[in-house]
C-alpha cells in the first residue's frame, strides 16, 4: 500500500517536472519558418569557405538575453543531429550560437568532404521554442583542395 | 561687415557644436558592417498584383528589436521609392519607410506596376541610424 502511494507520488513528481519543462519553454511564434537561404542543398563549396545566410519568416531576431515574444536567435548545427529541445543548446564547434542577433554566419574551416548544415532557433535563454523551430538539414560538399 | 562676420562665425561655431552633440548621441556601428537587399536583384522584373518576398542581408552586425539597445545591433528599415532620410534623426514611419522593429529579417510587399526602388537602412533601438550609417545600395525593380 505504502509502495503504491510512493509510486503514485513519484509518478506525480515526474509528470509535474515534465509539465514544468513544457511550461518554461518559450512558445514558438505562429507560422514561423526557419530556413537556410544559402547555400542550397547539395551545393559544392570550393575552398570550404562560405557565408551561410540564415532565413526566418513570420518571426524576429533578438540577441541572447533579450526576451521578447515572437523572437529568437539563430544556431547553426554543423555535422550533427538536433540536440534535446528542453535544455540549452550546447555551445561548441558543431553548435554555433549567434547570440549577437547575426543573420549570416561565416564558415572558414570546413574540411574536404560532405558536411551537413541545419538551423535551430532558440529563445533568449538558448532553449529551443515549443514547438521547436528548425530548418531542413542540408548537405554540402567541399571538394579536395 | 564686422558684425556680419561675427554672426557668421557664431553660426558656424554653434553648427559645429550642435552637430558634434548630435553625433555623440548616435550609436556606433561596426566599421565593416555590410547591409544589402538579398532579393530582389537590381533590375529584377517582378509580376504585378502579386506579393513578393524581400530578404535583408546583414554581415558583421546583428539584429535586435526596437527598444533592445544591444551594441553592434539594429533593426531593418526598408525604403521604398525614396532617398535616404536625414541620418541624424529618427527614420520617418510611413508607406515609403517601413520599420521592422520586431527584428524581422525579411518581408513580403506588393507594389503597383511601374519602376520602383528598394533600399535598406539600419537604425538603433531608438530608430536613429548608426554612426557611420549602415545602408544598402539602392536597387531598381520593375513591376509589370
Amino acid at each position: 500500500m505504502l509502495l503504491t502511494r510512493t509510486v503514485a507520488v513519484v509518478v506525480l513528481l515526474a509528470v509535474s517536472s515534465v509539465m514544468a519543462f513544457a511550461a518554461e519553454r518559450t512558445p514558438a511564434p505562429k507560422n514561423a519558418v526557419v530556413y537556410i537561404i544559402w547555400p542550397p542543398d547539395g551545393a559544392v563549396i570550393r575552398g570550404g569557405k562560405l557565408w551561410v545566410r540564415m532565413g526566418l519568416r513570420n518571426a524576429g531576431v533578438a540577441p541572447k538575453g533579450v526576451c521578447m515574444s515572437n523572437t529568437g536567435h539563430h544556431h547553426l548545427l554543423i555535422d550533427t543531429d538536433l540536440p534535446s529541445f528542453d535544455v540549452e543548446i550546447p555551445s561548441d564547434r558543431q553548435h554555433l550560437h549567434f547570440g549577437g542577433g547575426q543573420t549570416e554566419a561565416r564558415l572558414e574551416d570546413l574540411t574536404p568532404g560532405k558536411h551537413t548544415l541545419q538551423l535551430l532557433l532558440a529563445d533568449c535563454n538558448h532553449v529551443p521554442h515549443d514547438p521547436p523551430l528548425y530548418s531542413k538539414k542540408i548537405t554540402i560538399t567541399v571538394p579536395p583542395y | 561687415m564686422k558684425i556680419m562676420i561675427r554672426n557668421l562665425l557664431a553660426c558656424l561655431v554653434s553648427a559645429v557644436l550642435f552637430s558634434g552633440v548630435a553625433m555623440a548621441d548616435r550609436t556606433p556601428a561596426p566599421e565593416n558592417a555590410y547591409l544589402y537587399v538579398g532579393w530582389p536583384n537590381d533590375g529584377e522584373v517582378v509580376p504585378a498584383n502579386r506579393p513578393f518576398r524581400v530578404w535583408f542581408g546583414l554581415r558583421n552586425m546583428g539584429v535586435a528589436p526596437k527598444g533592445a539597445c544591444v551594441p553592434n545591433t539594429g533593426h531593418h528599415h526598408l525604403l521604398i521609392d525614396t532617398d535616404l532620410p536625414p541620418l541624424d534623426q529618427e527614420i520617418p514611419s510611413d508607406r515609403n519607410h517601413i520599420h521592422f522593429g520586431a527584428g524581422q529579417t525579411e518581408t513580403t510587399i506588393e507594389l503597383p506596376p511601374g519602376t520602383h526602388t528598394l533600399q535598406l537602412l539600419m537604425a538603433d533601438c531608438n530608430h536613429v541610424p548608426h554612426d557611420p550609417p549602415v545602408y544598402s545600395t539602392k536597387k531598381t525593380i520593375y513591376v509589370r
